[in-house]
């Protein structure tokens, strides 16, 4: 009796129960090494890079062994590129290594981040002025603030 | 007179319809939570202080859950390899396996969050929190996604019709794919919440 395509279609997935339990085993030994790394009170880099680097590869064994990635048709796997451009166009900004390494090791000073809010105060018009010498003219008032004086925020 | 028929609804590329339709959901699951993860990125990021997590949370209770998701993933995929051999007694065990694993989880981060709450903790506490709450929730509502199919499924068993029905099969790994994606999104969070 010929095979319906639905069955030819799981023929490749045919179930490998050992290879299961071996990566079931894995899967559990790498959660420990997980813990246990956070434990060891790596610098922020480094563990934050070992502890990605354990749940790629976690990932990676549930997707390839369990989801049956390896060996899957070419479709999915071009559907699967399509979502890791898309992904890839999130994340990557935030790869901006210069910034992420400024904000580790040193924090920028105001005025570099936002020059207006870093810039002078201008002198206050309702500031009374100092008494001055008999000799010197009399102080000019206070000009009003510029309508163009930038706004905070 | 030459006569087509959609023999099971096949696709030309090798695939099911709906086999392709499960990947294709999975796909707009993988945007959405890409999405919450820069989320978390840019926020810790900006954050002038961010705790560590076996400081803030219960990380003994994540490594237990941690440990049922990855056991009910073995559990659905035996389940799938009983349904293959056609093993109906087989398929029920692991499936109610799956079941009970996933019931477990839920109420483990049942106790996490009641203790939580009970110490006055919630979202709206820190950004570190609000971020917990909001990832680890949604992670929560795809898991009780997964315990509706997956219960469906073992109710279709009982019934020899659905059971020896051709997509019984593709319906079981369909169900499959989608609880080993809700494991590989935990595979990221609990790192990234509760251990770095």
């Amino acid at each position: 009796m010929a095979k319906s395509n639905d069955a030819r279609a799981h023929d490749d997935h045919r179930p490998d129960v050992r290879k299961y339990m071996l990566v079931f085993g894995a899967l559990l030994v790498l959660t420990c090494v997980t813990v246990v790394i956070s434990k060891f009170h790596l610098p922020r880099p480094q563990a934050i890079t070992l502890g990605l680097l354990v749940a790629v590869v976690k990932a990676g064994l549930v997707a390839a062994v369990f989801m049956h990635l390896w060996g899957e048709q070419k479709l999915v796997h071009k559907v699967l590129y399509v979502v890791a451009f898309f992904a890839a166009i999130l994340i990557l900004p935030l790869l901006d290594l210069r910034m992420v390494v400024s904000r580790i090791t040193e924090r920028m000073p105001v005025a570099d981040q936002h020059p207006d809010e870093g810039a002078a105060p201008e002198a206050k018009p309702e500031a009374a002025p100092a008494p001055a010498p008999a000799s010197a003219p009399a102080p000019k008032p206070a000009k009003k603030r510029a309508k163009s004086a930038p706004k905070n925020g | 007179m030459t006569t087509i028929t959609m023999d099971n609804a096949d696709t030309h590329s090798g695939i099911t319809n709906a086999k392709l339709g499960v990947w294709l959901f999975l796909a707009s699951e993988v945007m959405l939570f890409a999405t919450l993860f820069t989320t978390y990125i840019v926020l810790r990021m900006g954050a002038t202080s961010w705790p560590w997590g076996w400081d803030a949370l219960n990380v003994p209770l994540a490594t237990l859950n941690t440990a049922i998701l990855i056991s009910s993933s073995v559990t659905i995929v035996m389940a799938y390899a009983k349904a293959y051999d056609k093993n109906v007694g087989g398929f029920r065990f692991w499936m109610l396996m799956t079941l009970l694993l996933s019931f477990g989880f839920l109420v483990v981060k049942a106790f996490e969050y009641g203790h939580e709450f009970a110490l006055g903790i919630g979202p709206s506490t820190s950004v570190f929190y609000a971020v917990y709450f909001t990832m680890t929730g949604l992670h929560g509502i795809h898991i009780i996604g997964g315990i509706i199919v997956n219960s469906a499924l073992l109710y279709m068993s009982y019934c020899q019709e659905d059971w020896e029905h051709p997509l019984f099969l593709g319906r079981v790994e369909g169900a499959g794919l989608y609880w080993h994606f809700v494991d590989i999104v935990w595979i990221f969070l609990f790192p990234a919440l509760y251990l770095l």
